[in-house]
């Protein structure tokens, strides 16, 4: 049995203790209808998984950028890709949430338009990766746009939702720097965070090791 | 400094006497502007928006017929450059920061002058009234620099892949709708008067596109000789 296996089975452990405790073990919060709020031990961590992935996806980028290492490009091509699917994992945790407190899946509130923005950024990244053939120019362009992109994160996911009036409930550390959560419920947000962190690392492990794979395979063919 | 806004002035003049020869971005711009207007002013018109909407409503339309029209031309100052073969020999001529700053002002004049003739028949043909024009005219000034920034990095990171067209707008909406939020909210703001709320908005925009700025000016070299 390998390290990596060991560390597998450690987090496979951790994230179903986790959902125990999300559905069995933590009270549901005040102020919210029936269950609803326990959304926030899933929803807030893909969220927070999402940004993280895109700063790794920009410090691979700036690397890539310094070093020409093609191994950067391919890990902000990994991260990118995770930061995509935990933002789509964000958005659809939302909307089940949106759907239960204010009765509709969508309405543009601030925090549905800035992810939805996010969503797109990174898809025209992609979309940018196709639509270069050669290699090295694929990279250095992906790597130029996965910076500019990075740079309009923190007015979409820090400016527009505190400019404007949102029916999004208070983030976990509000706009007073205070945390409002119960102690039971705020440890096992914490180490639902922690799992997810765990689960994005083993994610991003996997998916750069297919890609440097599938570039190997592509060399061979040409 | 001299020198090098010497340099990027021949860089503009360039792409102008280039751009008057055909004048393919200017006639695609205002081309595009214009018939977008005609089609909301027919359809919706001076009295088609109730009264408390207006201000919103109109804020909104204006950036969206200023956005798409920017879409339509503003990627030629690099796409012809590619097109024609002219780009190895500008790398040769001249440095990346004054071919980005040349770029940079011939698409910040290109929009300027679309806004010129387009802001005045909107105001006329949409029965705009605003309640305070110079922080109007401000957000529009701000918008349209840093619109540019943004479509000029953009242009010259399409020029170099495939399917250049689409993937201008491709590229250039999500990087633009931040932006595209705070100045709708900024000329909505200026259109009722509400000057805290326009300084709130034009923040953010130079914030935003200052940031693109430095951004930009850095990370074009990589994109231009790569």
């Amino acid at each position: 049995m390998t390290r990596r296996d060991i560390l597998l089975g450690a987090l496979f452990l951790w994230m179903a203790a986790v959902i125990w405790a999300a559905f069995l073990w933590a009270p549901a919060a005040a102020g919210f209808l029936g269950q609803s709020s326990r959304i926030v031990f899933f929803h807030v961590p893909t969220a927070w998984v999402a940004t993280l992935s895109f700063l790794v996806s920009f410090i691979a980028s700036v690397q890539y950028l310094r070093t020409r290492d093609p191994r950067w490009d391919v890990r902000a091509h990994a991260s990118a890709s995770l930061g995509i699917v935990f933002t789509i994992l964000a958005t659809v945790t939302g909307s089940i949430f949106a759907r239960i407190m204010w009765g509709s899946y969508w309405n543009w509130d601030p925090r549905e338009t800035s992810i939805t923005f996010l969503l797109l950024i990174y898809a025209a990244y992609f979309a940018l990766r196709g639509a270069v053939p050669d290699p090295e120019r694929k990279a250095a362009l992906a790597a130029v746009y996965a910076i500019l992109a990075f740079v309009t994160v923190p007015f979409l996911v820090f400016v527009v939702p505190r400019i404007y009036w949102s029916l999004h409930p208070d983030t976990i550390i509000n706009t007073k720097g205070r945390i409002t959560m119960d102690s039971r419920m705020f440890r096992v947000f914490m180490a639902s965070l922690a799992g997810f962190t765990g689960l994005a690392a083993w994610l991003y492990d996997l998916e750069c090791r297919i890609e440097a794979l599938r570039r190997k395979a592509e060399e061979e063919i040409l | 400094m001299w020198r090098f806004l010497g340099e990027t002035m021949a860089v503009f003049a360039k792409d102008m006497r280039c751009e008057f020869r055909t004048r393919v971005a200017f006639n695609s711009l205002a081309l595009f502007a214009v018939t977008t207007l005609a089609a909301v002013s027919y359809t919706i018109g001076p009295y088609g928006i109730a009264e408390a909407d207006r201000p919103y409503l109109l804020g909104a339309l204006l950036w969206i017929v200023v956005f798409f029209a920017a879409m339509a031309g503003l990627d030629r100052s690099f796409v012809k450059e590619e097109e024609t073969h002219t780009a190895p020999l500008l790398r040769l001529a001249a440095r990346p920061l004054v071919v980005w700053g040349g770029k940079l002002l011939f698409n910040t004049v290109t929009l300027a002058l679309l806004m010129a003739i387009l802001v005045p028949l909107y105001v006329v043909l949409m029965g705009l009234s605003v309640r305070t024009p110079g922080w109007f005219i401000l957000v529009l000034a701000a918008g349209c620099l840093a619109l540019a920034v943004t479509t000029t990095i953009v242009a010259a990171i399409v020029a170099r892949a495939m399917s250049r067209g689409a993937l201008f707008a491709v590229l250039s909406v999500p990087l633009l709708l931040p932006l595209l939020v705070f100045l709708i909210q900024g000329t909505r703001a200026a259109i009722e008067g509400r000057v805290p709320d326009v300084l709130a908005a034009l923040r953010a925009v130079v914030s935003l596109g200052g940031v693109m700025t430095v951004a930009s000016a850095f990370l074009f070299p990589v994109v231009w000789h790569d």
